[in-house]
């Protein structure tokens, strides 16, 4: 890898971060185009945006390097992780919007009526963000290292300083349009490079590379990856862990909620998500072009972390000469926007957690303390962690999430019988047994056998845990169910174009046609009107 | 903007309604809301998306619960290379897109039909 | 691999902190077998809470439905077998045993303590041999030096301590009700406020729009019609009728066509930027609550000498909530004249837009969220509104 064009191209990246951050508000200079500054975000900038902070570095990076192991039964990663938005449209999308809620502490509160709910739901929140954020702070640290040979946690420490100045200090007011703007990033600097790639394959005779069986024994498998051998003890039931774990956890990450606040309605969320489903998707065709053109031009990176360079590494092995530098470069860049945007949609998030519901006071300065200290946590935690792939630890949030807010948020939006004590006992049996067995499983508790593959797995069991846990203490407490429920589901369920009475001016959506509607007669007018005038003069 | 310096001012803080929310306010949206539109309206509604959206993760998680079993026997990497890395997103676009069609269809014809009757009189 | 559980534990921490902190919640409650202060000391506890209980229906107002949550609350709190709330004209809440022998006699005992506003103690005369009622003690309920009703307490012999327990119980009965009656004028003070807003929009600057529009009907027709458009979308939305809220969106709106309108006027005197980011127009807001501010924007920038005046408008994301900043160049204010305004102790109408926002932002989200106005005569004056985004009850219809 050549120095000289990767280190340019990261800089880029973070400066180009920070000036859309800075300056991309709508402006308008004079009350004439306020209608152009007012308007809502659209679903396709939107969806740009959700996708640009969803895909993480475990999506970049972490999803090529597993392949490249591991074989095409990691694939399902990335289908796992689209499917996610797929079950969070036919179940929450809609009515999460129109809870109004900004978080899901908010969501919580809003639907249960109970102080107590939100204050631990915001405890699971900023655990499952500092879980998901030690993977890309740790993913920064192995590009940079990779790039410049700069040791592991300067990268992550880059990171994390870029976020915390950018986010606290009021930088990333557009963040709209710094993430969608990351999307298209990312999504060129794979799909560029994997052209070119695809032709030097095919220059070089085109052979397919060899497959491993669907039970690959773990050759080449540093002894620092537990997760990895589990799977070979027993990959079916690990597949299955994984696949509850995405399809359910995706609706419950804190950096996807808080999106959908933006939506205008609910309707509009719901078209949303279909977009974030394709953007995803054409996306997640390219991570695994990587992984299968690396087991034939990189097959000796199977081992520890270093398979998760895979993608960072293969321009400059199958290109020669500047044009794979510059590649190289452009793969670098794409890295670094999806550290930077998935890891400043957390802080923001965590912090938005940290400052209303841990924090005592509230105001700007306390936000700012809470981007630290969103921040601060999981990059300790990265710079002592070493050794767990990229994928393997985003799965483990993925996990956390599903067992305690998938019920949580399935229960709260379409039973009405969910009560507080239901709720606390459903997070804390089902998040809770999925957090403990992750921390065992981490800490090397049981490094064989099928007591460590259902730890290290732990979705298939905890995720019906959590929700029998919380359907039956909900049934055992019937006095519980909060005095609104039947409003609250009106208003989770209930159309906004029947919101109120006649009197309400339609809609944001609605609110578009209002004023079109004058201007539009106005032209038809004018054919007869002015000159109608003209003539009177 | 001026070479003056600006004081800032606040006004006082007020104790007795230090907790937020108004009661009052808050119970007179919920009166107008459960009054406009029968309890019973809305649960049909609910039972309709409910089914749309239980029919298209019923498409979505049979195939993905027989599939890796599947693989497991045919033990064939190609395959489930294709299958998974490019056939099924699509797929999965496509069930979405059936789904938002079908639940903007509930809504527009449960708008329909609270907007021809009189709401007081419940479903039929 | 030390590193790892190190790391994983970090994230666990506020879990547990927080289970911890619930769990010795629950312990702590006052079932006895704890180590939490004398049996007296616990009493009080208890007493105290269960008066807590009973406040909130209270402070609802004295309806049946009222009286019947906090009645067995109250029961609890004398310890007697039975216990009747009354209004003036009728037993609002009968809590405790033999309603049926004994309610319908509430009302003639109570006359002469609903007349007199003094306790009464009397004898039941019951004629069932096992009916636990001897003797009750009668207090008033006094709210505003008029008396609302009376709080009847059944025992099965005569005691002095019940009958001064029953007293000091419909003492604080009355308490929770003028709390109740403060809390309903306040807010009909502010609705009264939002009305006199809406027409104070009328004479003033109706006439002044209207003037402006007919100027511009001979010489730009077309320009005209458009500001007539904008005036009817503008006076629609001030006099909606419907809903206390409205999200920042269609408030930004409605301010866009004021300004439109105030433009048509004043043309160039006036330059306008605004910054919006698209991330907070969903935010939901008290209605009317950043036009007035606008307008005294416009107000004071045109009352200044200066050729022309800028006002910026600016809505930012910041986390959790949305800030919106309202800044312009003109004439200023005299902070302490702003202090008494905001204080409630403005004379005339000047400034009555600026206090009754800070009063409705206060009392919707809180304390914390009041304005904040920088200011001094001749320097302008820059106003920043916070607004949360998501707050438990406040939704746009």
């Amino acid at each position: 890898m050549n120095e000289a064009y990767a280190i340019p191209a990261v800089a880029v990246v973070v400066l180009a971060t920070v000036l859309i951050g800075g300056f991309g508000l709508r402006i308008s200079r004079t009350t004439s185009d306020f209608y152009v500054a007012s308007r809502t975000v659209g679903p396709r900038l939107n969806a740009a945006a959700i996708s640009g902070e969803y895909l993480s570095a475990a999506s970049f990076l972490g999803v090529a390097g597993l392949l490249l192991v591991h074989g095409p039964d990691m694939l399902w990663y990335p289908v796992g992780y689209t499917a996610g938005y797929l079950v969070l449209l036919v179940f929450v999308a809609a009515p999460l919007r129109r809870s109004g809620a900004y978080t899901l502490p908010d969501f919580a509160e809003g639907r249960l009526e109970s102080r107590e709910v939100r204050r631990v739901v915001s405890m699971f929140v900023v655990g499952a963000g500092w879980l998901y954020l030690v993977p890309q702070l740790q993913g920064a640290g192995l590009t940079l290292q990779i790039l410049t040979g700069a040791p592991r946690w300067f990268g992550g420490a880059l990171v994390a300083a870029v976020v915390i100045l950018a986010v606290a200090a009021g930088g990333m007011r557009s963040i709209t349009f710094v993430q969608a703007f990351q999307y298209w990033l990312k999504l060129t600097a794979l799909l560029v490079p994997a052209f070119f790639l695809v032709l030097a394959w095919h220059g070089d005779g085109g052979s397919p590379p060899t497959f491993p069986s669907t039970d690959l024994p773990s050759a080449g498998v540093g002894a620092g990856q537990p997760l990895a051998t589990s799977r070979a003890d027993h990959p079916l039931y690990a597949t299955y862990g994984l696949i509850v774990a995405t399809f359910l956890g995706t609706m419950g990450l804190p950096h996807v909620v808080v999106r959908f606040y933006t939506s205008p309605n609910g309707r509009a969320a719901r078209r949303t998500t279909v977009v974030v489903l394709a953007l995803v998707g054409v996306f997640y065709l390219l991570p695994p072009l990587y992984g299968w053109l690396g087991r034939i031009y990189a097959p000796e990176l199977t081992a520890a972390q270093d398979a998760d360079a895979t993608v960072l590494l293969l321009p400059g092995r199958m290109v020669d000469g500047v044009a794979g530098d510059l590649l190289g470069a452009l793969v670098a860049g794409g890295a670094f926007a999806a550290f930077l945007s998935t890891a400043s949609g957390l802080t923001m998030a965590v912090a938005g957690v940290v400052s209303q519901d841990v924090l005592p006071a509230r105001g700007v300065r306390h936000f700012r303390l809470g981007v630290l200290l969103a921040m601060a946590v999981p990059l300790g935690g990265a710079l002592l962690v070493d050794g767990v792939p990229v994928a393997d630890a985003v799965g483990m949030a993925f996990a956390v999430s599903a067992s305690s807010f998938c019920p949580l948020l399935v229960l709260g939006i379409w039973w009405r019988r969910l009560t507080p004590p239901g709720a606390l006992a459903g997070l804390f049996l089902g998040g809770g047994s999925a957090l403990l067995a992750v921390t065992l499983t981490v800490s090397g508790a049981a490094t064989s056998g099928w007591l460590h593959t259902l730890l290290a797995w732990p979705a298939v069991w905890s995720v019906p845990v959590g929700f029998l846990a919380m359907i039956l203490v909900s049934l055992a407490t019937p006095d519980a169910i909060p005095t609104h429920t039947t409003a609250t589901m009106t208003r989770l369920h209930l159309p906004e174009t029947l919101w109120s009475g006649s009197l309400r001016p339609p809609g944001l959506q609605g609110r578009g046609e209002l004023r079109d509607q004058p201007y539009t007669t106005r032209t038809h007018d004018e054919a007869q009107g002015p000159t109608a005038r003209r003539e009177h003069k | 903007m001026s070479e003056l310096r600006r004081q800032v001012v606040t006004g006082e803080p007020r104790t007795v309604h230090g907790a937020a929310g108004l009661p009052g306010l808050r119970t007179q949206g919920e009166i107008d809301e459960q009054t406009t539109l029968g309890a019973a309206y809305v649960r049909s509604l609910m039972r309709s998306q409910l089914r749309a959206g239980i029919a298209a993760f019923v498409v979505l998680a049979v195939p993905v619960a027989v599939l890796p079993l599947f693989f497991g026997a045919l033990r064939n990497g190609p395959v489930e290379w294709l299958v998974l890395g490019f056939g099924c997103y699509p797929f999965l676009v496509l069930i979405a897109w059936w789904y938002v069609r079908r639940a903007e269809r509930n809504e527009r014809d449960f708008a329909d039909l609270v907007r021809g009757r009189t709401p007081e009189h419940g479903p039929q | 691999m030390t590193g790892t559980v190190t790391a994983t534990l970090l994230a666990l921490c506020p879990l547990l902190l927080g289970a911890g902190f619930l769990l010795g919640r629950r312990t702590a409650h006052p079932d006895g077998r704890s180590d939490v202060g004398t049996p007296v000391e616990r009493a009080t506890f208890e007493t105290l809470h269960t008066a807590s209980l009973a406040a909130p229906a209270l402070r609802a107002g004295l309806t049946e439905d009222t009286a019947r949550k906090s009645a067995r609350r109250l029961r609890t709190l004398l310890g007697t077998d039975a216990l009747a709330l009354t209004n003036r004209s009728a037993v609002l809440a009968w809590d405790g045993t033999a309603e049926q022998a004994h309610a319908k006699y509430v009302m003639e005992e109570v006359t002469p303590v609903l007349a007199a506003g003094r306790s009464v103690a009397f004898d039941c005369g019951c004629d069932a041999v096992d009916c636990p009622l001897r003797w009750a003690v009668a207090a008033p309920v006094v709210a505003d030096g008029r008396v609302l009703g009376a709080v009847v307490a059944y025992a099965p012999r005569e005691s002095a301590v019940l009958a001064r327990a029953a007293d000091e119980v419909a003492r604080w009965v009355s308490v929770q009700l003028e709390l109740a009656e403060l809390d309903r004028s306040r807010t009909r003070l502010i609705e009264a406020e939002i009305k006199a807003l809406r027409a104070q929009i009328s004479p003033h600057f109706i006439f002044n729009s209207l003037a402006a529009i007919a100027s511009f009907v001979r010489t730009d027709p077309e320009r005209a019609r458009e500001l007539l458009l904008e005036f009817a979308d503008f006076t629609r939305y001030s006099f909606r009728r419907h809903g206390e809220f409205t999200t920042l969106a269609d408030e930004l709106h409605s301010i866009d066509q004021y300004l439109a309108l105030v433009r048509a006027r004043f043309g160039d005197r006036l330059a306008v930027t605004l910054q919006i980011a698209p991330e907070v127009l969903p935010v939901t807001l008290p209605f009317l609550c950043l036009q007035p501010l606008v307008e005294n924007a416009v107000k004071h920038g045109l009352e200044g000498a200066v050729t022309r005046s800028r006002i910026s408008i600016r809505a930012t994301d910041a986390g959790a909530e949305a800030e919106v900043v309202i800044e312009d160049d003109g004439v200023g204010m005299d902070p302490d004249a702003l202090r008494a305004i905001l204080r409630g102790e403005a004379d005339g109408s000047t400034g009555i837009g600026l206090s009754n926002v800070d009063e409705r932002l206060r009392q919707v989200f809180g304390d914390t969220y009041g304005l904040v106005i920088e200011t001094e005569v001749g320097a302008g004056m820059k106003i920043t509104v916070r607004i949360p985004k998501y707050r438990a009850g406040v939704y746009a219809p």
